[in-house]
Parts: structure tokens; sequence; C-alpha cells
């Protein structure tokens, strides 16, 4: 900010009376009269209050079992690092390429890499978080195709379809969910089959699904999907391990970024990972940069198929999206390259291994416990016996987790309403694991 | 000119072989026989590369990256202001950024009372009722706003025939997005000779099929729009409601607000008026406000306080339901209440002043070379046209990137031949503003030959759009 002197000087030579009369274009009856604030505080202050204010957070005194969507995962001291790097945290979006190749080629790395981890053809550079990435998948379906049916899995958490249901208000389609195997939590393909038909758009898979189940199902679906799309949601971490998207015939794929060394910052900033096959790379939303090269030749990185987005087609554009989560984006590029191909799979495996290490310890105390047989990826669920006492129990010992299966999914709440999600990452200790079964044996 | 980027020839992340070295703990026995044989992934060929080698890279990419910490930015329409390092390191506090959005209330008493306080202060400033901080973007939060629209007439039993939004030819690309995403046709209203809204040509377009007006003010040319009260009565009586497009909020902070304008729907763009990091392009933050006969129309949940603890509240009547996964963008969130909190009632006044004061000296400085078009008074950023210099403004943009600062943005508004777009904010020295207008007069003189050749003192030279567009090497696979 100028000096005192210099803003005096500078109205001065504007031809201004005070600072007061630049704001003479606005109607004397428009004008605020006073702003109902604090004074401004000191730096010092200002982090004082802030900390206080972060110690009213008990959480952390919590062992943690929390998941659903959001994970409590090992963050190399890197990842935080290379984006807290001032000429990436405080730049925007690469309007002047030439003076941003830096962040181009990180978000060409970015896509590149998520279309190895995922076998997909193309990547766009970020979109807000997954489940907004889930339905503008569903709006680019209809795009693609103009049908009308979205097949949806009924075990889906409501929060995401109240979400592909803002995103598709204004579009002529309806929503219809499919069945879910109860004892596996697969995929019940004649179900499915039996929906699939001629104005299908789209068939949402999720693996891991809202049972938390890895369902081997979705390796079939591409067999009865017939003309209409298949979006899948998969967990990032999880391809470490296990088969990717594109293996299993995705024509789109998005994915929840926010395990891939993002915190959890208590909801956001997370990262909409989408990905497609490169023939519906017209009708997709999204920032995509690509390769190409400077007046001497040189290799060189650029926003490119722009004429797809809001700031030149308007209201013709395929989504509004402007600002993005392209440090988000750094971030899980950053953790995807440090951990390495072994050290993902590692992350995969661990969090399946401490799973299994969950779910057989339960079902020791009693043998169903846990009301699926799939294998599980990260969220538990759990089902009690004596579900009122449960969170007075938890509490008492101070052990977070449990979220109610009857609050993610309420058409499930008849069948499982005494059921409640635990949740493992690779940093769930054994003695963890211990001292839940331990609580939990009371209730189950 | 002595500025030079600094300039690497670095290899692709998958072009280094060093191994990764980081290590997760644990054992994992027999995970693998677990997964579901037909899930089994068989090859994961990404990159594998040392961690040093990872940093260095980023490292030495981040070099080649323009941004706020190292110069002056005045992107217009981006109000790209100092980021206040308290904000990164309140949080950085891992009380707040390693909290889970589905803990139970009552551990995260902290974050329900930043959110709260946020709401609050967001509706000090608007002057509006009520506030719905889960959007995570200005457009997102247009989007949201116009599904309010929607929901409202819908109740009314007014959405057959309420079938039109009406929005300026000088607005932001994504209004006539957002609302096309709801369903809503547009229908633009050219500007006026002065650079406002024609409101003669507005009368004539507003009917019973008017939902919606969008509208940023002051507009994207700089310039406040001082028919809105007027505007604002031609639409309520109509029934139609009012949405402010809150990108250049940075203007009006104090001095007015779109409660007092008469709007129904705002979004703030968290990101540009409150100063937190754009990120390369993101992460933002879009809340919404509303007046009250919309309150019950927001996305949920909301915080509320009862006595001294704080809760969501999920249970709004007429609720338009869920935008986005959770809450809002947190970390965003957090940043944009430290920094109104260190502002203040004061220093947000002041800042505002100050930005509009820079924007007047910039056109002041640069109205013998430039045309200026529209001789209205400016705000917080203004539109200059280099047409009168019979230069290209790319030429001139390429030249201001040698002299180690960021061009203006370019060819926005569409409404305006070889348009300019310089927003200096209120974070700017004299010196630098000074600097900048010499720069850009300096660059009008050249010939067009000469500023064919900048930059130069960038990593590459310009650019190949179109073969980037043809070829679709968008990976590093392709």
């Amino acid at each position: 900010m100028p000096s005192r002197e210099e803003i005096a000087e500078m109205i001065r030579e504007t031809g201004l009376d005070s600072l007061d009369s630049l704001f003479s274009e606005i109607p004397t009856d428009l004008r605020k009269r006073s702003l109902n604030l604090p004074e401004h505080v000191t730096e010092y202050g200002l982090i004082r209050k802030a900390s206080q204010i972060a110690d009213e957070n008990k959480w952390s005194e919590f062992t943690n079992f929390m998941g659903c969507g959001s994970y409590d995962r090992i963050i190399p001291a890197s990842v935080d690092h290379i984006i807290s790097r001032s000429e990436f945290i405080t730049s925007y979006t690469p309007y002047q390429p030439e003076v941003s190749q830096g962040l181009l080629q990180a978000l060409f790395e970015y896509q590149s890499t998520i279309c190895d981890l995922t076998e997909m053809d193309v990547t766009n550079s970020s979109m807000y978080d997954g489940v907004t990435a889930l339905a503008e998948a569903v709006r680019m379906s209809y795009r693609v195709n103009g049908r009308k049916k979205i097949l949806l899995p009924e075990t889906i958490y409501d929060s995401k379809t109240a979400v592909i249901n803002s995103y598709v208000e204004g579009l002529p389609v309806s929503i219809e969910k499919y069945r879910i195997d109860r004892k596996t939590g697969f995929i019940d393909l004649e179900d499915l089959a039996s929906r699939v038909d001629g104005d299908t758009s789209c068939i949402v898979v999720e693996n891991p699904n809202g049972l938390g189940v890895l369902d081997p199902n979705v390796t079939k679906v591409h067999e009865i999907k017939g003309e209409s799309n298949l979006i899948s949601y998969s967990d990032p971490v999880s391809l470490g391990a296990v088969l990717p998207p594109g293996k299993y015939g995705a024509d789109i794929s998005v994915m929840e970024g926010q395990p891939l060394g993002l915190h959890q910052n208590f909801g956001g900033p997370y990262l909409g990972i989408m990905s497609f096959r490169k023939e519906l790379v017209r009708k997709s939303p999204g920032r995509i940069i690509g390769e190409t090269v400077d007046v001497n030749g040189k290799r060189a990185f650029v926003m490119t198929l722009q004429t797809r987005e809001q700031h030149i087609r308007r209201e013709k554009a395929m989504s509004n999206i402007c600002s993005n989560q392209a440090l988000m984006a750094l971030a899980s590029l950053a953790y995807i390259s440090i951990l390495g191909p072994s050290g993902l799979r590692k992350a995969a495996l661990m969090t399946i291994k401490k799973s299994g290490d969950l779910r057989n310890r339960l079902q020791k105390i009693r043998k169903d416990s846990v009301p699926v047989s799939g294998t599980l990826f990260s969220d538990v669920p759990v089902t009690v016996r004596k579900p009122e006492s449960l969170k007075p129990a938890l509490m008492k010992n101070r052990i977070m987790g449990g979220i109610p299966l009857a609050d993610l999914s309420r058409s499930l709440s008849g069948e499982f309403r005494n059921t409640f999600f635990f949740s493992v990452t690779e940093k769930t200790e054994d003695s963890d694991i211990e001292k839940l079964s331990k609580v939990l044996e009371v209730v189950l | 000119m002595s500025y030079r980027q600094a300039t690497y020839d670095e290899p692709l992340l998958r072009e280094f072989k060093s191994g990764a070295t980081y290590e997760i703990p644990g054992t994992v026995g027999d995970a693998g026989s677990m997964i579901p044989d037909a899930l089994v992934r068989k090859d994961l060929n990404i990159q594998d590369v040392a961690e040093y080698d990872v940093v260095r890279h980023f490292t030495r990419l981040s070099q080649m990256n323009y941004g706020v910490d190292l110069g002056f930015y005045p992107l217009g329409s981006c109000t790209m202001k100092f980021n206040p390092k308290y904000a990164d390191l309140i949080s950085s506090m891992s009380q707040f950024r390693d909290s889970h959005p589905l803990a139970d209330e009552s551990l995260v008493q902290g974050n329900l009372r930043i959110m709260y306080e946020l709401q609050e202060y967001l509706k000090a400033i608007s002057d509006m009722d009520a506030v719905s901080l889960q959007p995570l973007a200005g457009a997102h939060g247009e989007f949201s706003g116009i599904l309010i629209v929607r929901k409202y007439f819908q109740d009314r039993g007014e959405l057959e025939r309420r079938t039109e939004i009406i929005i300026p030819d000088s607005a932001h690309g994504t209004n006539p997005a957002s609302a096309a995403m709801a369903g809503f046709d547009v229908v633009e209203v050219p500007s006026g000779k002065d650079g406002t809204v024609d409101v003669e040509a507005l009368k004539g377009l507003v009917s019973e099929k008017t939902a919606a007006f969008m509208i940023t003010n002051p507009n994207t040319l700089g310039i406040f729009e001082h028919n809105i009260g007027k505007i604002a009565s031609i639409f309520h009586e109509k029934g139609a409601l009012l949405y402010y497009d809150g990108a250049n909020f940075n203007a009006i902070m104090g001095h007015t607000s779109p409660g007092l304008m008469g709007f129904d729907i705002v979004h703030f763009n968290l990101h540009k008026t409150f100063a937190t990091p754009h990120g390369g392009g993101g992460p933002g933050s879009g809340p919404i406000a509303v007046k009250e006969r919309l309150r019950e129309y927001l996305p949920v949940p909301v915080v509320e306080k009862k006595g001294n603890e704080f809760h969501f509240n999920y249970s709004l009547k007429n609720t338009i339901g869920k935008v986005s996964s959770f809450h809002g963008s947190f970390g965003v969130l957090l940043r944009a209440w430290a920094y109104i909190t260190g502002n203040g009632r004061d220093g947000l006044t002041e800042n505002s002043s100050v930005a509009v004061l820079n924007t007047n000296y910039i056109a002041h400085k640069l109205s013998s070379v430039y045309g200026i078009p529209f001789k209205k008074q400016k705000m917080h950023e203004l539109v200059i046209s280099s047409a009168s210099t019979g230069k290209r403004a790319m030429d001139i943009a390429k030249y201001v990137l040698d002299a180690g600062m960021h061009p203006p943005t370019v060819y926005f508004p569409l409404i305006l031949k070889e348009a300019m777009m310089i927003e200096p904010t209120e974070t700017v020295s004299r010196r630098d503003l000074d600097e900048y207008c010499r720069i850009l007069i300096e660059g009008a003189g050249k010939d067009e030959e000469e500023l064919h050749k900048h930059p130069t003192s960038t990593p590459v030279g310009r650019i190949d759009e179109v073969r980037a567009a043809r070829d679709q090497k968008l990976n590093w696979r392709s």
C-alpha cells in the first residue's frame, strides 16, 4: 500500500479532492453508513486468538476411526513443503504461459500421472472435489448421448445423490438406483442388467462402494452397459493395488483426491479427479493442459481446448468451472511421486490389511458383527446389538468413529439401522484396533 | 530491463529413475491375497523417483512460475493482492488442518466458531441476512445461487414461465455459463454509451419470462452501475430476483453493499476480496448470502449458535440441498476469517479506498497514450484499449512480461477491442505503479516487429497454441 504521503500526492495528482470523492458515483442513498465489524487487530493478537479457537477443537484427544469420504493418511513432509512454495501458491491460472511454465508442466505431469494411475486416456487439470466431479461426469454423459436415465448404486451416500440432483436440476433426466447384494456387498448384476435400456445415459459404479466393499462385479458392468457410459468412482490410493477403471471399461473415471496427500481440513479444500476416454474430450468440463512448442521449437506447455470453457463459450460452455483446485492437484502429484509405485502399493495393501484386521478382531467377538463378506477398503461397517450404548461408550473411551450408515444412506436405514462405520488407514495402529475392539465388545 | 526468469530444461518426472525412497511403515503380510482375483492390479507404471529428486524437480519448476510474492500482478477481475502469511500459519495449525468433516460437533467447536463468525462477517460486509459457506469457488457460488432462483420460482409455481435470466454483455463468462447450467435461457443486455447497463434496453427485455438479473457492480469495466437502484425496482416489480456477482467486491467494502443496492442473492470470492492464495488456479471459495425471504433456500448445513455452542443446521425448509461433499473449503474459509479479523472494519474500508485510488492513478497516468473508453470514474479496475496505439494488446502484454511484471487481463471484456483490464489492488507501492505505467507506455511506442520478439526473458518464447489444440498431447503417453 502506498504511504500516507504518497496517497495524499496521488489524490492531488489525479485531480481528486479526497479519497472519499473516489466513491462519488455511488448514489448517496446507497452509501454504507457503518460496517459492523470489530476494529483491526495486530498479527500477534490475531494468531493468539486463532490459537485459542483452535484449542476449542477437542478431537485430537481422541483415537481416530473416522472416514467415509475423508481419510487420515500419512502425508510426507515434502508434500506440504512443495505446495507452500510461494511461486506456486501465490500464482493464478496460467493465462500467460511463458511466465508460468513451472505450474503448467506440473499440471501436465499431474494429468499424465493420473492417466497412468487410472489407465484412462485423458485427465483434466482438476475439479472442486470428488462428488462435484461425479456430478459433472453425469452431466457430461448426458451431453455425450442425450439419454435420460442415470443409474446409481443403492448404497451411494445421500450426499452424493444430493449433489448429483443439484447438478442435473436443469436437465430432463431421472435417477434410478440399482441393487447391491446384502450378503456380499457386490453389485446385483441381474438387477442392474434389467434396468439398462436404450434411454440409459450412464451407470455409476463405486469401488470401494458405500458399504466399504471392493467389488469384483464392477469388472462385469461393461458387458451389460450397452451404449451407456460407465462412470467409476474409486479411491485413488486403492489403485496402488486394485484394478484401475481403465482396465474395466470405464468411459469416465472420477475420484476424491483427498487421500493423496491432502489434509482433511474439516472437508476442504479437496480435489476432484476426472479422467475419460479421448473421444469424449470435446464434451468434457474443466481446464486441460497440453504440450506444444514455442516459437523456437522448444517444448512448452499451455492451457488448451479452451473453446469448451466459459470465458470463451459463455452460456454454451461445457461447464461454468473457472477457479479449480490446481494447488491440490499439485499436492496429489507430489504425494504419488514421493511414494512411487512401491509406496502407493504398500499404502493400499496396508489399508486392506488393517481393514481385515479390524474385521477379524470384531468377528471373533461376534461372527456376524460385520454384515458383508466382501473385502473391505478403509470403511468397515459394524453392526451392533446395543446401538443406544455405542456413542456414550465411544465418547467415554475417547474414540472418534461410528458414523451411522443410516445417516449416510437413508434408504438403507431399515436394514442397516444398527450399522456404523469404523475406518482405518495405514496409520491405524494395532493397539488402536485392540482398544476399539475392547470398547465395542460391550455393545456388539 | 534486467529481469530474467530462472530457466531449466527440466525433464518430465517420469524421466527421473532414482527410485522412490519414502517408506510407509508396517508389514503387509498376505493382504495382496485378500483382493478378489478380478480386481488384482498387475502393473503400476507410475514414476519411481527419490524424494530428493522430487523436491528438486518441483523447486526448479516453482522458479519458472510467476506469483504475487514475486511482484506486481494486476490481472483484471482476479484481485491478485498480497496473501498475508499469518493466514498460512493459522490454516496450518493441526487442530484445524487435520480435523475430520464428520467429527462430532462437540469435538470441533473451534471450527464451527470460525465458520459462524465468518458467516456473521460476510453478513455485515454485504448487508445480507443469511450465509452458506458451502460453494467451493465463485462460479460454484453462482450456480448455487441460480439453483435458489430456480427453487424459489418452483415453489411459487412460476418456474414454467420464468425461463430467462438477463445478463449484461460485459459480464464474466461464468454468469451465462452458470445460468445455462441451471437450465435457464440467457438473454444479453447491451452496455450503454457510458459503459453501464442500458436501462431503456433493459426495460424492453424484462418480461413475465424473467427469472433473474445477474450483474457485478462495479461492472467488469470498473464502472459503478449508478442506476442499480432503478434496475432493482424494474426487476422486483416483475417479481424477478437480483443476483450479485461478488467478483468485484474489493471496490466497495465499507462504502456500499449488495444488500443496500437491492440484491437478493450474492456470492463472494474469498480468494479475491479476502486475499486467500489463488494456488495457481485454485482452491477458491464462493460462499453465498441471501435476503431474509430466501434464507430457507440455502444449501445445508449452515452453522448456528445456541447459547455458547455452535452446531450445524441441516433442516432448512426449502433448501436446494447440497452442492459439494461437505460444508465448504474450510482451509480457505479459515484464511478469510483471519484476513477479515486482522484487517477489521477500518482496514477493509481503507483497502477498498486505496484499491480504487490506485486504479484512478493508473488511469490518469495512461490516459495520454491509451484509449480509456467511458469517461466515468473508475473503481477497483480499469479497461484500456491498445487500439489507440496501433498495437495489439497481446504484444504489449508480452512486452510487460520482460519487465518482470504480470500483464493485465487481455481481450476481456469481449465488448471492447484490444482490451487490457488492469486491477492493481491496494497492495502495491506507488513506485511499482509508476514503473508499470512507464512500461505500458514504453511498449506502446515500440514498433510492431520488435514487440513480436517478446518475451525473451522467460524459459520459453511465444507458444504455438494452435498446435497444442491440434495435436492434443494431453499427457506424456500421447
